[in-house]
């Protein structure tokens, strides 16, 4: 946030051309990617519901027993954890202690938040990179679970190291935005 | 370097990056991270992803996103006050009945939707109105709906029990069942304190009104014809049965916690949309996305929590910690004592989550070291983690109450609350003086 007062006194650099027109279009392609995610989140949150009433019906009334089921939610609700946590980030979603914070100056939180999403975007790139090398690990080695349906577990992997992939580049776009702020980008 | 000081680094470098203001969950990861890169072997890092998602991918973590969303299903509909408007018509003619009426709703409610903050914008947004209308004291009304919603994380489906049994390795059905004996104990207070207020503000009404003929609407009688009285309950029904139902398919052995979650998000998902029309996509989206925005976010807090105190036992800083605290032997009570002042002051910056989950392979050893039995505790620190919702400095009750009726003044808020806060101190005396309040229930149902 830029405030009048402090505008006048400090007026943050332009960014760079080279900075300015690919951050505002990631912006664009991101927003659409975390609305389209949402959407097909909140229907495996609903699918995994319905998964799950199926298996106490098949159970119980039909005698037939259940092996997927468990593990068909599992995928479903960790897919839709990881997918959608770029959108929480765009949101600022993800809680933080605030007791400090909030009697920071406001030149003081800027700065702070900067460095803090700048903390964050380390720990989740890194994150991210690991899950893509276990990503690569399971694929060539050909992981499966330990059940008896034993799903091949690239497909959760993939959607964690996916996840954790727009969750970086969100962050990124965040940190991008708070060095130059939206009236520095024109 | 010792164990000793590595564990103090690790505490420390904590609360620097959380007070900084990190993200909760980002802020536990990259702890744990940097600790992997510099004390643990060479290579353990390597598995950080794998380490998180072989944590997170339990069945019984995951049923908390369902769990939220029948939560949130019901919390978004006009379930809450056709519950509430039900219980009130019904109860109404008993002295302080209306008082009574919305710890009742509340305890209803919390334990459909299984969150505290949605049962007290659910309930208060219309008990707090008519409470106010009948002539209860601002701080009065708040208080009820504010300490009423706490039992939404006693309660079963309790997110924070979940974790609770998650971390303390305890079966997850017989703590919900050892929450249902001390939540009732905690309903009945709350009823009692009502009833007993609404006598005294009744007699300072009446001597006022004698003394100088102001008027007060808590002097003034009502009636409600059976017809009246019979009118909600078709509405109400519906919500009551699946509470039921859930609870007969989790304690029959019919279906596991998580299928229980499944099916109760269904069953929600369909009573919306049959009874209050909540189908069309446009309808469900804002359920769905406050659902996943919650979900989530504790999701990511649960992962990076159980990587944080994955490190931490394997640095042997939460085996060195636990045995520190074994070895001031310290009389059970006063162990006791300080364990919950501890989680009472965590209570003022985290979220119960990161509580249980950070703090478990610390205080559990010494507790079972003394003797207390870890279902028992379970209750206890969650009554205690109640408390931190409705009293200052975070008291997140507080403002959904100041949310939904803003011009209550927050110190009425406040002061109105405080009585319940003592009451759910008395409710843990109570429960160390006869723990049987909780065990009891658990133990003859599944056997000891």
């Amino acid at each position: 946030m830029v405030h009048g007062l402090e505008r006048i006194e400090t007026e943050p650099a332009a960014a760079p051309a080279a900075v300015a027109a690919p951050a505002a279009a990631a912006e664009h392609i991101l927003a659409a990617i975390n609305a389209l995610v949402v959407k097909l989140s909140s229907v495996a949150l609903v699918a995994a519901g319905f998964v799950l009433t199926y298996s106490v019906i098949v159970r119980y009334f039909l005698k037939i027993s259940t092996d997927w089921q468990d593990e068909m939610s599992v995928f479903l609700i960790v897919g839709a954890v990881f997918m959608s946590a770029a959108a929480i980030q765009a949101v600022r979603g993800h809680v933080a202690v605030e007791a400090i914070t909030e009697l920071l100056p406001p030149r003081a939180n800027m700065v702070r938040q900067i460095l803090v999403d700048a903390a964050s975007l380390a720990f989740c790139a890194y994150f991210a990179w690991k899950s893509w090398l276990l990503l690569m690990e399971a694929w060539t080695e050909g992981f499966h679970s330990g059940s008896t349906w034993g799903p091949p577990l690239w497909i959760p992997y993939s959607l964690m190291a996916v996840g954790m992939t727009l969750l970086s580049l969100q962050i990124l776009l965040q940190v991008v935005r708070g060095l130059w702020p939206r009236g520095a980008m024109r | 370097m010792s164990v000793l000081s590595i564990g103090l680094l690790y505490g420390a470098s904590t609360l620097v990056v959380m007070f900084a203001g990190m993200p909760i969950a980002f802020a536990l990861g990259a702890v744990a991270t940097l600790f992997m890169l510099f004390f643990m072997p060479a290579g353990s890092v390597d598995t950080i992803s794998q380490n998180v998602y072989e944590e997170m991918a339990s069945i019984t973590l995951l049923s908390i996103p369902l769990f939220i969303l029948k939560g949130s299903a019901i919390g978004r509909s006009r379930a809450g006050q056709d519950l509430y408007s039900a219980i009130h018509v019904w109860m109404y003619r008993i002295p302080g009945g209306l008082g009574i009426a919305n710890v009742f709703a509340c305890a209803l409610f919390a334990a459909m939707a299984g969150s505290s903050p949605a049962t007290c914008s659910a309930i208060g947004s219309a008990g707090i109105p008519e409470m106010r209308k009948r002539g209860y004291s601002p701080g009065f009304a708040s208080g009820i709906i504010a300490a009423g919603g706490t039992l939404g994380i006693l309660l079963p489906p309790s997110i924070t029990m979940i974790l609770y049994a998650v971390a303390a390795e305890q079966s997850l059905g017989r703590l919900f069942l050892a929450a249902i004996g001390p939540a009732l104990l905690l309903v009945t207070l709350f009823a009692g304190y009502a009833a007993w207020r609404y006598r005294r503000e009744y007699r300072d009404a009446l001597a006022l009104h004698q003394k100088s003929g102001t008027h007060s609407e808590l002097l003034s009688k009502s009636t409600l014809t059976l017809r009246e009285k019979l009118q909600l309950l078709p509405r109400v029904l519906p919500f009551v049965i699946l509470l039921t139902g859930v609870m007969i398919a989790l304690y029959g052995g019919y279906a596991t916690p998580s299928e229980t979650a499944g099916l109760g998000a269904v069953l929600a998902l369909a009573l919306i949309a049959s009874i209050y029309s909540v189908w069309k996509p446009r309808d469900l989206a804002p359920i769905l996305t406050s659902t996943l925005r919650e979900s989530t976010m504790l999701m990511f807090i649960i992962g990076m929590s159980l990587l944080y105190s994955y490190v931490m036992s394997y640095l042997h800083i939460s085996q060195s910690s636990a045995q520190a605290i074994v070895e001031l032997e310290l009389s059970r009570w006063v162990l006791l004592a300080a364990i919950l002042l501890m989680v009472v002051v965590l209570g003022f910056f985290l979220p119960p989550v990161s509580i249980i989950l950070m703090t478990a392979p610390i205080i559990l050893p010494p507790l079972k070291a003394a003797g207390f039995d870890l279902i028992w505790f379970g209750v206890v620190m969650t009554i205690v983690m109640e408390m931190g919702l409705i009293h200052p400095p975070v008291g997140l009750n507080i403002f959904v109450i100041k949310s939904i009726a803003p011009d209550i003044p927050l110190g009425d808020v406040i002061w109105g609350v405080m009585p319940f806060v003592v009451l759910m101190m008395i409710s843990i005396v109570l429960l160390c003086v006869f723990p049987g309040i909780a065990t009891w229930f658990s133990d003859a149902i599944m056997g000891t």
